[in-house]
């Protein structure tokens, strides 16, 4: 059988979740290996978050979050670019693909992104193979 | 090589001034520990116990660390290498102390000694510098001699390594844990209350040191490092198993320094890069 990773989906509340709410509303086409998790805002997404997801096995790890500049608190995505820039070289250092994790800017306009992202992602984390460095063996 | 016995003499000398003047309520400094191997951190409250200060070249506890533990407002004198005196500014950059508080007794130190390996601490170990960045009052000859070392070149290995040998690598380091948490208790930058580990709504990893929870504790202790730590190297010494920590943390503080252009507890006036952002910091640092 082939290999359907599970992707887990951060999205900010304003313009990624819209953003994926008009990808369902114009019915356009994406895999489903996606979960979402809705946020307030990409800064709320705790770092933990992600090396907590690749533990409970997770294959990737998509955080969208609003354009920088167009946050709905102003500066929440700035400050969520840097930190999350950090969790990325820690998790490339600690021996793990990076590409497994992805941050993507998508408004709440643009449903095609999204499903494009979504698209694209799934295919790299399918290439990849599962992710089995950080998976908590039972 | 740092006259150590000239910088004992000094220490005491002004430890005895101000604990005398009033001036401190409290001067951190070390004294005599099992051996001469072990000296172990002090806190001198009065003129009698100035006398007991001493300082060698094992003397590498981070004094910063017990600065936290004073009543907000208390004057505090403290014993400050290059490194320490790093984790100083970053404390008040952080708010937790307020420079007017401190009175910086600076010591310029080359050759320290690692009490364990008797390595001397270089750069490849900590943060290379020789000299404390902000001081009060200096207890030796600024050290001009040698040329600068860049503290990152002890990663080119690691970096060069496969990342599935990098893994296995750190799979090992961390699987050794003992969750003995010495690394969070020596770390000065560490005053989290409670830690995120101690939590228990959410748990973020399992309390007792199996190989996934030690992961978890440690990638979340990098993260949370990121841009503060200072490369003393606290971490690495006081662990009971050796793991190398301070390769993980300075890999983490040269890919702050790329992306951000600073260094960590360099300037009082800079604000540590997590929680400061550039309109104009670029995308491609997520790539």
């Amino acid at each position: 059988m082939e290999f359907e990773p599970k992707i887990l989906g951060i999205a900010c509340n304003w313009c990624t979740y819209t953003g994926a709410d008009l990808a369902g509303t114009t019915r356009l086409k994406y895999p489903q290996n996606l979960r979402v998790v809705r946020v307030m805002c990409s800064s709320r997404i705790n770092p933990s978050f992600i090396f907590r997801a690749f533990q409970l096995g997770a294959d990737g790890v998509l955080v969208g979050g609003c354009h920088p500049g167009d946050c709905h608190y102003n500066t929440g995505n700035l400050y969520a670019r840097r930190r999350l820039a950090v969790t990325k070289k820690i998790l490339e250092f600690s021996g793990i693909e990076p590409s497994r994790f992805r941050v993507e800017w998508i408004s709440a306009s643009e449903g095609n992104k999204f499903a494009e992202v979504v698209t694209e992602f799934t295919s790299h984390v399918k290439s990849l193979g599962p992710q089995t460095k950080f998976k908590i063996k039972e | 090589m740092t006259n150590f016995k000239h910088i004992e003499e000094n220490l005491k000398k002004e430890a005895k001034k101000l604990l005398e003047a009033g001036s401190v309520a409290v001067v951190l400094a070390y004294t005599e520990g099992m051996d001469e191997k072990h000296p172990q951190p002090f806190a001198a409250q009065s003129v009698a116990d100035a006398d007991k200060i001493i300082f060698n070249e094992y003397c590498n506890h981070n004094l910063a660390r017990y600065i936290i533990r004073y009543a907000p407002g208390t004057k505090i004198a403290l014993a400050v290498k290059a490194a320490d005196s790093r984790a100083v500014v970053v404390l008040i950059q952080e708010e937790k102390i307020k420079r007017e508080d401190l009175i910086l007794l600076g010591i310029p130190a080359d050759g320290m000694k690692n009490s364990k390996t008797d390595e001397i601490i270089d750069a490849k170990t900590t943060g290379g510098l020789a000299n404390p960045v902000i001081y009060d009052i200096l207890l030796g000859e600024e050290i001009h001699t040698g040329k600068p070392v860049s503290p990152y070149t002890v990663l080119e290995q690691y970096e060069k390594m496969d990342k599935d040998a990098r893994f296995a690598f750190w799979k090992e380091q961390f699987d050794k844990c003992i969750r003995c948490y010495a690394c969070r208790k020596a770390c000065p930058m560490c005053y989290c209350d409670p830690c995120f580990i101690d939590q228990s709504k959410p748990r973020w990893a399992v309390k007792s040191p199996q190989s996934h929870g030690n992961l978890m504790y440690h990638l979340t202790r990098f993260q949370h490092l990121a841009g503060r730590c200072i490369d003393c190297g606290e971490c690495t010494r006081a662990c009971p198993v050796d793991i190398p920590l301070y390769l993980f943390h300075k890999f983490v503080a040269k890919e702050c320094e790329e992306m951000f252009q600073q260094a960590a507890g360099m300037k009082i006036d800079d604000k540590p890069v997590m929680v400061d952002f550039r309109v104009e910091d670029s995308d491609k640092i997520l790539e």
